[in-house]
């Protein structure tokens, strides 16, 4: 391969020893940023019904959050609108402090919206002039109604992983120790953004077809739409099942470590294999694998045309599956993984050192289970400048997808690098998991195949990269 | 009339950040460069959107701050980051500060003044962290700097000239459709726009604002500091600051004529309201006019000033009906005494409040049980347990993308707001019941 344009190519245990070593710096430039950790401890705790967020700090995080995932729920996911309150700092509160009007906020918010949890989130306000929001958690909770706990999200204090992380760990407060077991019942973790299922609604919705068709119950999706009531009888599961692998792997591991709950790791079921391996992990620790069996046989001779299909458009092609914008990388090299099992050469382009810093335990686990993708990182990824990032890696795919003879690109219609581009961003196209998902797959990729010749649309391309 | 500032507020606007975000990011071809944790760039993303910029022009970096500028400073990092936008080919960059560094006392004002010889591009500091107020005081913090740092003294004054003030906030979203308005009926007044403070402004136009002869502030939110400025720094005279801006036929008859009176076109402003309010009445005629919703109907009105104080003499005049309650985002000095008039004027006396919360405004709503509630998504979903049947969503938060600017300033305004009410309420009586199956 053509190298001026090539930041990294090898594998992705290759990628992951840079990082660690420090050879390649897993920050993004200044124009690229995600939601600091404030936000992403919001969408955990957004999951959460009848939940009275109180963020302590000034309108604008509030606001914001609450527009962006409130709003959205309950425009796209049938869910009334709850609170999203904050105690609205100013000058005088950070001069003096803001504890006492977050007590009082504590006690106006229990009063004014019945909520079972109230959740106080720290932001930077509160965070650096030290309010102590977790002793004002406990010492309120005594006098409200609800439950009170605190996440101390400030957005100076991690990255948006630590976010969720932080406010899984906040949840785990509200677990109590088991009574009894409920028979042939999970949870399933990793969920969050909405007080209905997480992002990809259709993709959990799978899950929950495939757990039931085995005969388990679920007792929670946490946090998608979940209660405070079924998070303190979380502990009483058999097991413990996530939604994707990386989101899960927190909870799953405290719950494991202080409820001795078992923990299924298995990557996201997409195709054949995955999903296999995701059903059996439930089934095999409930002792169920005879229905587990059976019902993958029945749904496997129910995709049998489509998995034909899959292997004979995969069979000694390239697949270029590329993430700057899309799909985001665990689900990437989950496609990868597919697009291996189908017969492709998979090439995973573009997943920032960053992500792998901030993903470290799930890249290490997809690594141990055998994912080992050829990864390749362009110099346009590194780019300053959000539009100058993306016309550069729009021009580098399409200079890599020349190199091959017989490529495939999974990812999305924003790029158009002249060979099939399966269309993975379509809400039609969703779920992707599971059995359903290999139907919808397939036919993203017939649709690709068969009309690889088109022309990319002029107003699309000018939109995109001004050319 | 109250006043709600709670302790546990749920707020309909964002912070000081925000809006000064806004307002620098009006400014053709201008970088802005958030120094603060990556979460506040999620902010500057929206005003990003909101002044409809576009990304092939305008460059958002951020300073990415982590504990340890927390703990150390982070004024070398912002330093670096300044250093690296060379690469950018920019006029400006406008470094705005947040809640994080200026607690811990990080100096944007003399990192940048350090490092302007080092760069061939403008940087201009704004300490606007969010605790510093709401999304309009950042307007006005912002605009504050920007007339401060970037006009000249020595302009000769333009005849008819008008300096446009704070279009940004203003709740329709698609208020450019507002401004263009404004700016169409100026000129055919024979009055020169010299700087539009923000919106697609070049640089430039801030060496043009000491020539202004006059200034008009667009918002009733936002905005009124800044012409208070001009008027002592330049002479510039404010133009209609005591009526409300031109929604339905008074009002904009009124702001015509006001500004027809200072132009020297007086017949032209008569002209524009003859032909104008023609063109309402016969195209209502004609399309049809929806009027039974709202004869004497009472209804509310939950939006920001700009659009709030103005629509309560259209929905009160022109469609008959009568608000019981008016509640408003914020609460600027000149909106309220406008409002006051307008309630004395139009002798009623709605239940009032500024700088509401969704909470009041919810729990409002429920003892006033209005029939309508013009206002946004956010009423929508907050009355759905209410018995309110109708909510026609006016302001933002509107997630319908529109791709044209749809004024409600104006003539076409009025159409453009009947259109969306009309449409609504048809809407809420849509069928979802099929009491048989079809054959075929």
């Amino acid at each position: 391969m053509d190298n001026d344009y090539i930041a990294f190519h090898g594998t992705l245990q290759q990628l992951l020893e840079k990082v660690e070593r420090g050879e390649v710096i897993p920050k993004l430039q200044a124009s690229h940023a995600p939601p600091c950790k404030f936000w992403t401890a919001f969408m955990v705790i957004n999951g959460i019904r009848h939940t009275a967020p109180l963020i302590h700090g000034p309108t604008g995080c509030t606001y914001s959050v609450a527009n962006a995932y409130k709003m959205r729920s309950c425009e796209y996911r049938g869910v009334p609108l709850e609170p999203t309150t904050c105690t609205a700092l100013d000058e005088t509160n950070v001069v003096y402090g803001g504890e006492g009007k977050l007590i009082e906020a504590v006690k106006e918010a229990d009063k004014k919206y019945h909520p079972d949890l109230i959740v106080i989130l720290s932001c930077c306000c509160s965070g650096i002039i030290g309010d102590d929001v977790e002793t004002i958690a406990r010492e309120t909770e005594s006098i409200v109604n609800a439950r009170v706990i605190a996440i101390r999200s400030e957005g100076f204090g991690g990255d948006f992983r630590s976010g969720y992380e932080d406010a899984f760990r906040a949840i785990m407060q509200l677990m109590e120790p088991p009574k009894e077991k409920m028979k042939e019942t999970i949870n399933i973790l990793g969920a969050r953004i909405g007080p209905t299922y997480t992002e990809w609604t259709m993709d959990l919705e799978e899950v929950e077809r495939l757990v039931h068709a085995i005969g388990v119950k679920i007792n929670a999706v946490i946090a998608g739409g979940c209660t405070v009531e079924q998070i303190r009888r979380a502990p009483e599961v058999e097991l413990n099942a996530s939604w994707c692998y990386d989101w899960g792997q927190k909870i799953g591991d405290l719950m494991e470590e202080k409820y001795g709950i078992p923990y299924s790791r298995t990557g996201q079921p997409y195709g054949l294999r995955a999903t296999e391996e995701w059903i059996m992990g439930v089934a095999k620790p409930l002792g169920l694998e005879k229905r587990a069996e059976k019902v993958i046989e029945e749904e496997t001779k129910q995709v049998r045309h489509e998995v034909g299909y899959l292997r004979q458009i995969f069979n000694g092609k390239t697949a270029i599956v590329e993430i700057t914008e899309f799909p985001g990388p665990i689900r990437a090299l989950s496609l990868a993984r597919m697009a291996e099992e189908f017969g492709a050469h998979p090439i995973v382009m573009n997943i920032h050192p960053y992500t792998i810093k901030e993903r470290m335990p799930s890249i290490k686990f997809l690594l141990e289970q055998g994912q080992n993708p050829e990864v390749v990182l362009t110099k346009g990824l590194f780019s300053l400048g959000t539009f100058q990032s993306s016309r550069e890696t729009e021009d580098e795919l399409e200079r890599i997808a020349a190199e091959y003879d017989n490529a495939i690109y999974l990812g999305n219609p924003e790029r158009y690098p002249n060979i099939p581009v399966v269309n993975l961003t379509v809400q039609t196209g969703y779920p992707q998991y599971g059995y359903q998902g290999i139907r919808n797959i397939a036919r993203l990729i017939k649709s690709a195949t068969e009309n690889a010749s088109r022309p990319r649309s002029r107003l699309f391309r000018q939109v995109l990269y001004g050319n | 009339m109250t006043l709600t500032i709670d302790r546990c507020h749920d707020p309909y606007i964002r912070c000081a950040f925000y809006g000064a975000a806004q307002t620098v990011l009006g400014i053709s071809g201008c970088c802005t460069l958030a120094h603060s944790p990556q979460g506040c760039h999620m902010l500057v993303d929206t005003a990003f959107s909101w002044q409809d910029e576009d990304y092939t022009e305008t460059q958002t970096l951020c300073t990415k701050l982590c504990e340890d500028e927390i703990v150390y400073g982070g004024e070398n990092i912002l330093a670096r980051t300044i250093l690296e936008a060379k690469s950018l080919n920019i006029p400006v960059v406008f470094v705005l500060s947040t809640c994080g560094p200026e607690i811990v006392g990080d100096d944007i004002v003399t990192v940048c003044e350090e490092i302007q010889p080092k760069v061939n591009f403008k940087v201009i500091p704004i300490e606007c962290a969010g605790f510093r107020g709401s999304q309009y005081d950042g307007v006005d913090i912002a605009l504050d700097i920007l007339l401060k740092k970037l006009t000249v003294n020595d302009r000769q004054k333009i005849a008819n000239s008008v300096c446009l003030i704070a279009p940004h906030a203003n709740a329709n979203p698609s208020w450019m459709g507002d401004l263009a308005w404004v700016k169409n009926v100026l000129s055919e007044m024979g009055a020169r726009v010299v700087a539009t403070l923000t919106h697609r402004t070049a640089l430039s136009e801030f060496e043009n604002v000491s020539a202004a002869e006059t200034s008009i502030v667009l918002s009733h939110d936002a905005g009124q500091k800044a012409a208070d400025y001009l008027a002592k720094k330049f002479g510039v005279e404010q133009l209609c600051r005591d009526i409300p801006l031109p929604i339905g036929f008074t009002n904009t008859q009124q702001w015509l004529a006001k500004l027809g009176d200072v132009f020297n076109a007086k017949d032209i402003a008569e002209n524009l309201v003859a032909k104008g309010e023609k063109m309402v009445v016969e195209r209502c005629r004609r399309k049809w006019l929806e009027l039974y919703p709202f004869h004497l109907e009472p209804v509310a009105i939950v939006a920001d000033a700009t659009i709030g104080v103005p629509l309560f003499r259209f929905v009160t005049e022109e469609l008959e009906a009568i608000p019981k309650l008016i509640y408003l985002r914020s609460s600027q000095k000149t909106a309220e005494n406008i409002l006051e008039k307008e309630l004395q004027e139009l002798n009623l006396s709605p239940r009032v409040a500024y700088h509401t919360d969704v909470y009041q405004t919810k729990k409002s709503l429920e003892e006033v049980k209005p029939q309508a509630v013009f206002g946004s998504e956010i009423e929508k979903y907050a009355v759905e347990d209410l018995d309110i049947p109708l909510v026609f969503e006016l302001v933002n938060p509107i997630t319908s993308f529109r791709i044209f600017d749809r004024e409600y300033f104006g003539y076409t305004g009025m159409l453009n707001l009947l259109e969306i009410i009309q449409n609504s309420y048809w809407d809420q009586y849509r069928s979802k019941l099929r009491r048989y199956k079809a054959r075929w």
